[in-house]
């Protein structure tokens, strides 16, 4: 609940405030190469810190007699105005102890003083102020609820700069980021906040000058400048800037705007007439200009750029994780407790989302108050008079992640009124256990006494099409309730296909068993060793799905000839140098990691595909382990000749071997269980396991490492699976 | 006495002119505007020398550079418009609220004590503008007196240079 405010308001601030924050922080980062530009020039002279106003003043009185007025600037570059001996306007940078000249001020870069209006004001003026002011002051309130939320992810400040756990790439660098640049940025908008406020009058600044009393002004004693008290404490580094007097009456004095008050000097006694010190206010303004120009300090502008840039970043980064979140989320019309209809989905990957999506928009359009949302949702539903479960299964039989506790909820909820149901479950033939979720789930309400079933349950294959229309079809007759599901129903059809040309195969010698493929895709192709090539055997809604492994830059797959198998069929049956079409599906889970001290491979059958190209691609020379079961040694040597070629280069620093129907007739899982220990070590120090095969072999595989490493280690496998140190990809 | 002076004088300037035809003979002033402590951005001021009539003759100093702010100097602005000759080289830092500025400023002596007026126009960014923050007739007196502004300008003093 929490979170979600935080997290409500975080994204509230920034949808209301991206636009002119855009704006601000392109022309800040342009602003902040201002202050780098000008430290760079040669105007700093070495001494200035040690200088005292006694010495410099009569110096440059005398070598410039027409001077009217000395400052200091941010960059340390001291500067005098006046006229000089011919009445020319004088105006150079000069050496405070020799009063030589250095150099002379540019005139404002009319770019810089362009940017910066923009930057200020929008070119709108008063408007245009108020606007961007306003603007600092939600990006302030962006930082703090930005904070909030990652110690909410991090549970707890001390977990603050403890690793990330990553999600995407959007998510994932929008909090790292955000960990390194939050005080720079808060800083930035802090400080740009008490600016606006200070314009705006909200915070007074008000000026004040010394009040001098021209009564009381005295001639004498006479002092020559050098001798004067104030002069010799006040060191230059202290100066903003000294206004000489105007003639040489006595009732003309010296104003130095000291960096913390002004005072009034006689110019003859060296006297203090007056002095008024700022207010605190003022002080706070120039320090905050220092922090939202970075004026003062050539490091900190970069810093500011940096930040600046940043703030793009997460514009960019923070709608990009937006909007996947909207993507995944389910709209809802009616409430749940209102609906009289209620679609409830298992699905794995969203392929089922999208037909329960077409039922519930089709349902909408009929005008019935319909409601979708996932089984593990379930809950009473005390207008409900229909209810349609829509499910896949998943690995063997399981119930997909989002429906696993539906048994026991609908065991806790009982409804109290009598509802209808109907159970379409999807699936496919290729595997076993075809929609047994699905049978599990129907046979569960069957028991209900609150459920009376609608239709009997209904399969559909493949995404089929008209297997679901059928099921349309027999709901809509029984509930009398018109449902057109099929125009509802996108992405049926294969999109965006590429086109692949086959350039070797083994299927001519292999003609049962394994084989291997080689295509070669576009030039260009976006595909990585882990991505799945979909393809479409009957050039239909049939897709087939076949992990990648990437060498050379060819895609390569490994694959086992199923009896009348429909992807595999159609494989073995490709000449090199036919085309197909297919798409790459990315699968960024199961990429081999950037960095990790070690990398330990599982695989059983044709899962090694994506593993021989990992190791082909490690060029790093990441330590990695392959662990790879066969039914029989001849399927091994397939790959044999490549696995060594690896290990003798240091890519692949060993191979283990299992064979289930030959030799010892050992499993992938019995090399685990002899390595136990130095696996669990492994974990422990930080490796990364990848598991690929059948889901029978993950199963063995998992439950074997459970035990090692709650036995060694005393933690469960859950643990480095959280912290992304075990990966799968089974099928 | 006066009379005849001014009778040599114009004589003088005459054969002086006809020796050169372009230049006239002028002096350097230093001009000091004081500002009063009003709170905002930087003034925008410009001094003009104006006939009797009140018409601009020529522009003598602008403070503030951005010529993107001269249309707030709003009646100047009609007459910088149509002179923009010569005028950056007299241009100098806008002033804000409290401080002073110390310009050299070139008077044709020939203008002097001669009807001519000092214009000084000011503008702030939002504030108000003023037409005549101030104004002075162009005498010896005046280039030696100090004379209070009405505006943003506390006051202006001149000195020889």
């Amino acid at each position: 609940m929490t979170i979600s405010v935080w997290r409500y308001s975080h994204l509230a601030l920034a949808v209301s405030s991206f636009l002119l924050l855009t704006l601000a922080s392109v022309t800040g980062i342009i602003l902040a190469f201002q202050p780098v530009a000008e430290k760079i020039k040669p105007y700093r002279a070495d001494s200035f810190n040690k200088v005292s106003l006694a010495y410099t003043l009569p110096v440059l009185r005398q070598t410039y007699p027409g001077i009217t007025e000395l400052s200091v600037d941010a960059n340390h570059f001291v500067q005098v105005k006046g006229t000089d001996a011919e009445g020319k306007k004088l105006l150079a940078y000069v050496d405070p102890q020799t009063g030589k000249i250095i150099g002379t001020p540019g005139k404002q870069s009319e770019f810089f003083q362009w940017v910066t209006a923009l930057h200020r004001s929008l070119f709108l003026h008063e408007a245009g102020r108020f606007f961007i002011g306003l603007t600092a002051f939600l990006l302030m309130l962006i930082t703090v609820s930005g904070t909030i939320l990652i110690i909410q992810r991090q549970r707890g400040l001390k977990r603050f700069f403890t690793r990330i756990a990553r999600d995407n790439f959007a998510q994932y660098y929008h909090v790292v980021l955000g960990r390194l640049s939050l005080i720079p940025i808060f800083i930035v908008a802090l400080s740009g906040t008490y600016l606006s406020l200070a314009r705006f009058g909200l915070i007074e600044t008000p000026k004040q000058s010394p009040k001098i009393d021209f009564d009381a002004i005295r001639s004498k004693p006479e002092k020559k400048a050098a001798d004067f008290a104030i002069f010799k404490e006040t060191k230059l580094s202290d100066v903003e800037s000294v206004e000489f007097p105007f003639s040489e009456d006595v009732e003309d004095y010296y104003t130095l705007k000291l960096k913390a008050r002004e005072v009034a000097v006689n110019q003859v006694t060296g006297e203090i007439l007056a002095e008024v010190k700022y207010p605190v206010s003022v002080m706070l303004t120039n320090l905050s200009l220092d922090l939202h120009t970075g004026r003062a300090s050539g490091i900190w502008a970069v810093v500011l750029a940096v930040a600046s840039a940043n703030i793009l970043f997460f514009i960019y980064s923070g709608f990009a994780i937006t909007l996947k979140r909207r993507a995944n989320r389910t709209k809802n019309k009616y409430k749940a407790g209102e609906s009289n209809i209620i679609i409830l989905v298992g699905s794995e990957n969203g392929n089922t989302f999208g037909f329960a999506q077409a039922i519930h928009q089709s349902l909408l359009k009929a005008g019935e108050k319909s409601h979708i949302t996932e089984l593990n949702n379930y809950t009473v539903f005390p207008e409900a008079k229909h209810l349609i479960v829509a499910t896949a299964t998943y690995g063997l039989g399981d119930p997909p992640t989002n429906a696993t506790k539906f048994a026991a909820l609908v065991k806790k909820h009982p409804q109290q009124n009598p509802v209808h149901y109907s159970v379409l479950g999807f699936g496919s033939h290729a595997y076993p256990d075809f929609c047994k979720f699905a049978y599990e789930v129907n046979s569960l309400l069957s028991h209900q006494e609150w459920a009376s079933p609608l239709t009997d349950i209904h399969t559909v294959n493949d995404r089929s099409p008209q297997e679901f229309s059928l099921w349309a079809e027999a709901w809509s007759q029984q509930a009398g309730i018109p449902l057109n599901v099929l125009p509802q129903l996108q992405n049926t059809q294969p999109k965006d296909l590429d086109t692949f040309t086959v350039t070797a195969t083994t299927s001519a010698t292999r003609t049962d068993g394994t084989f291997t493929i080689q295509l070669q895709g576009k030039r260009r192709l976006r595909v990585n060793s882990g991505d799945l090539l979909a393809i479409y055997p009957m050039n239909d809604h049939r897709e087939r799905l076949y992990s990648i492994g990437l060498i050379a830059g060819q895609v390569n797959l490994s694959v086992r000839l199923q009896p009348d198998g429909l992807g595999s069929g159609f494989l073995h049956r490709l000449k090199v140098g036919e085309k197909i079409s297919a798409r790459i599906v990315e699968n960024k889970h199961f990429y081999f990691p950037q960095e990790a001290k070690e990398v330990i491979l599982i695989s059983n059958g044709t899962g090694i595909a994506p593993f021989l190209g990992m190791i082909s691609q490690n060029t790093n020379k990441t330590p990695c382990r392959l662990y790879c079961g066969f039914r029989q040694r001849s399927s091994f040597e397939m790959y044999e000749s490549l696995l060594l070629e690896n290990h003798a280069s240091g890519q692949l620093s060993s191979i283990h071997t299992a064979f289930s129907r030959e030799g010892e007739k050992q499993y992938v899982s019995d090399l685990i269980e002899r390595d136990a220990g130095l696996i669990s070590a492994a974990l422990e120090a930080g490796s990364v396991l990848m598991i690929c095969g059948s889901l029978a072999m993950q199963k063995d595989v998992m439950e074997l490492l459970e035990t090692i490493c709650s036995k060694k280690a005393g933690k469960s496998i859950s643990y480095y699976q959280s912290h992304n140190q075990v990966l799968s990809d089974c099928y | 006495m006066s009379k005849i002076s001014s009778i040599v004088f114009f004589v003088l300037a005459l054969t002086f002119a006809g020796a050169s035809a372009s230049f006239a003979q002028t002096t350097k002033y230093k001009c000091m505007i004081q500002m009063t402590n009003y709170m905002g951005e930087g003034a925008y001021i410009s001094i003009s020398l104006v006939d009797s009539k009140g018409a601009y003759e020529k522009t003598l100093y602008v403070l503030g550079s951005d010529k993107k702010w001269y249309k707030t100097l709003k009646e100047w602005n009609k007459f910088y418009l149509k002179n923009q000759a010569g005028v950056s080289a007299i241009t100098g830092a806008s002033v804000t609220g409290g401080d002073r500025s110390v310009n050299v400023i070139e008077i044709e002596n020939s203008k002097i004590n001669t009807g001519y007026k000092l214009r000084f126009e000011s503008a702030v960014e939002d504030k108000a503008y003023n037409v005549k923050d101030l104004e002075i007739p162009l005498t010896t007196e005046t280039l030696s007196a100090k004379s209070e502004g009405t505006g943003y300008i506390r006051y202006v003093r001149f000195s020889a240079n």
